[in-house]
């Protein structure tokens, strides 16, 4: 089904179908992709991706007759198991957690109305059928684990607010438990108030017939930090768009990513931070391991404006190509208009290190044996934070990747 | 048996040669040492005797305990008995030392058809090599030669060598970049190890190595051959006029 068929044959599937001020908001942006009015040359959002493969698809999402639930199988640790998009509705003394309101994304558009042309976060407005609500009072220490199901052949629009209050100390655990021939197009609006502490950990891992498409937008308050990691070992196509403000002096935010990508697949990565506020440290670093004919994109981007004085900001892409036909296209970018800041970019991308396979050979460790120690070396060294059942788990997907080389 | 034998050895490396129809005789347990100003191809030899997959062997042949050295791979050669201590040993963030140096000494034990070593009676046995090689238990939780410094990764050379137990190692340029201290601890880890199964080429530039490692043969080499043999005082004459004489 093409873009136009399924934006009129859906129209009344959509949430917030009545609302008059989203309507015109969604009626703008069909306009703008219907008649190719965007940047295609330099659109960052479509590297690797057609515009057709992310418009032409069946549209479909309908009430689900399995109920998300939530449990707290720990003290202050919130499972929340979604159903397509859906969240049950909670409240407690640390937290609050409910579907969205339209007035939640009229603030959110309000607020928004520059075009950042993306057209995949355009599409999730387009179509949107879904979203959750979760605020974190302040001072609350807690862990959220988020388990997305998406049923066979779903179509997921959604958009997530996330708002950590003062004080707050929190870690966001998502996973995604995708069935078949599901697209999940999620975005995201954080919001971290002073002295926050947020840690993001994202494991995709479903098979080739999904594609899930993550968004996310920060913002970081005076002394916060937000460390978000994804950890890509999908089958089906990943991207990952991050972008954090750090608006709040002495506030600090680090994207990072990982992935292991094999036969035709792909993923897209970008990550934006943009420095605002003075004495702020930023940290990108998205490492990836190809083979076969897969392809991956990383975009970095540090934004330093003129009052951000003593700026940390570093970016890092890395990968290991173990085929002559993967590719792995990196574009860090600074841009800096203050002057008292320290910020580097640095990209280093080829096959596995011949100097380190040799010294490894040398001391009788054979080539296969020595080329699975040095590219787990290569994940294995950014999974420091992580609970023994998650570094397992990424352990098990590298073996099962290795066990193919 | 031949314990190494080099007959007649010629190599290059991008059309260039390197090694020019080389001989050498090494028996078990003599100690040799190779001095020779820079560019003689000292380094490339101690590469090729590793198996380093860079370098074109244009002709000759090398027979190590009876095997054709040039038939095997690098792995199979370090399985045979031959260590090679790094002049720039590489850094390998991520691979830790322990696991890395357990699986080496396994597949070393499997290829004698030895039983292999469970991790636990590893750890003792290179808890107390370290020991003797004042290595710190904290340095052994590291990944390899990761932010050592010179004198370290010398002494984590020592103390891999000490580990696997290779019967034929070459020091090439271990003395490079050490101080008088760390030259003393990296020496006396080599004389501890120094029995008389095991052989040992040294390479180097200097006399001050072989001060305190005494060989039985002094070889100069230049231009990818040896042009001179003889015993320590060859040693001392290269330090008193240099190579010109050579």
């Amino acid at each position: 089904m093409n873009f136009q068929e399924n934006f009129n044959n859906h129209l009344k599937q959509y949430i917030f179908s009545n609302d008059n001020y989203l309507l015109k908001e969604r009626q703008k942006i069909f306009n703008k992709i219907n008649l190719n009015k965007f940047d295609k040359k330099n659109n960052e959002s479509l590297k690797n991706i057609s515009i057709s493969d992310l418009s032409s698809f069946n549209y479909f999402y309908q009430p689900s007759k399995e109920k998300p639930t939530l449990e707290i199988s720990e003290k202050n640790v919130y499972q929340i198991n979604l159903v397509n998009g859906k969240c049950p509705d909670y409240k407690d003394e640390n937290i609050e957690i409910r579907n969205i309101l339209i007035k939640d994304i009229e603030l959110f558009k309000s607020n928004n109305q520059k075009d950042t042309n993306d057209i995949v976060a355009d599409l999730n407005l387009v179509f949107l059928n879904s979203g959750i609500l979760i605020d974190v009072n302040q001072k609350s220490k807690i862990k959220i684990c988020l388990n997305y199901k998406a049923e066979k052949d779903f179509t997921i629009f959604q958009h997530n607010f996330f708002n950590f209050f003062k004080n707050s100390e929190v870690i966001i655990e998502e996973n995604f438990y995708l069935t078949e021939n599901t697209i999940n197009n999620i975005y995201y609006n954080i919001n971290i108030e002073e002295n926050s502490k947020i840690k993001h950990n994202i494991f995709q891992d479903f098979a080739s017939s999904n594609k899930l498409l993550l968004t996310s937008n920060t913002t970081c308050a005076k002394k916060s930090s937000f460390s978000q990691n994804s950890y890509n070992f999908s089958k089906g196509f990943v991207r990952n768009f991050h972008n954090a403000k750090l608006n709040g002096v002495f506030s600090k935010a680090s994207l990072k990513g990982c992935f292991l990508l094999k036969d035709d697949n792909v993923c897209s990565n970008k990550t934006h931070i943009t420095h605002n506020a003075e004495n702020c440290e930023s940290d990108q670093k998205y490492k990836g391991i190809l083979n076969n004919i897969s392809k991956a994109n990383y975009y970095s981007n540090t934004f330093v404006s003129k009052n951000a004085q003593k700026t940390e900001g570093y970016q890092l892409s890395k990968g290991i190509l173990l085929s002559d036909k993967c590719s792995f296209f990196s574009k860090p970018e600074l841009r800096i208009f203050a002057d008292d800041v320290k910020c580097s970019h640095g990209s280093t991308i080829g096959p596995v290190d011949e100097n380190s396979l040799y010294y490894l050979r040398s001391r009788g460790i054979n080539k296969k044996q020595a080329m699975k120690m040095i590219i787990s070396s290569f994940i294995k060294d950014d999974l420091i934070d992580l609970d023994k059942k998650n570094i397992d788990r990424i352990n098990k997907n590298l073996t099962q990747y290795l066990s193919t080389i | 048996m031949i314990f190494l034998n080099i007959n007649n050895l010629n190599v290059s490396i991008d059309g260039k040669k390197i090694i020019d129809n080389f001989n050498l005789n090494i028996n078990q347990g003599e100690i040799h040492a190779i001095m020779g100003p820079n560019g003689s191809g000292k380094s490339t030899l101690a590469n090729v005797l590793a198996g380093n997959e860079d370098y074109e062997i244009i002709s000759g042949k090398i027979i190590f305990k009876d095997h054709n050295l040039l038939d095997l791979n690098i792995e199979e050669r370090a399985k045979l008995g031959i260590f090679l201590a790094f002049q720039y040993p590489v850094e390998i963030p991520g691979v830790n030392i322990t696991p890395f140096l357990h699986a080496s000494l396994n597949s070393k034990l499997k290829n004698q058809k030895k039983e292999e070593i469970d991790s636990l009676s590893f750890a003792k046995l290179l808890r107390k090599k370290a020991e003797e090689l004042s290595i710190s238990s904290d340095m052994l939780k590291r990944s390899i030669n990761t932010g050592f410094s010179g004198g370290e990764k010398k002494r984590y050379e020592i103390l891999q060598m000490s580990v696997l137990n290779p019967e034929f190692t070459i020091f090439d340029e271990t003395d490079s970049g050490l101080d008088v201290d760390a030259l003393k601890i990296v020496t006396e880890g080599i004389n501890k190890f120094k029995n008389k199964n095991n052989s040992y080429l040294i390479i180097t530039h200097y006399q001050k190595l072989l001060d305190y490692i005494k060989p039985d043969f002094v070889h100069v080499m230049r231009n990818g051959k040896i042009v001179k043999s003889g015993n320590i005082s060859l040693a001392s004459e290269i330090e008193k006029s240099g190579y010109k004489n050579f």
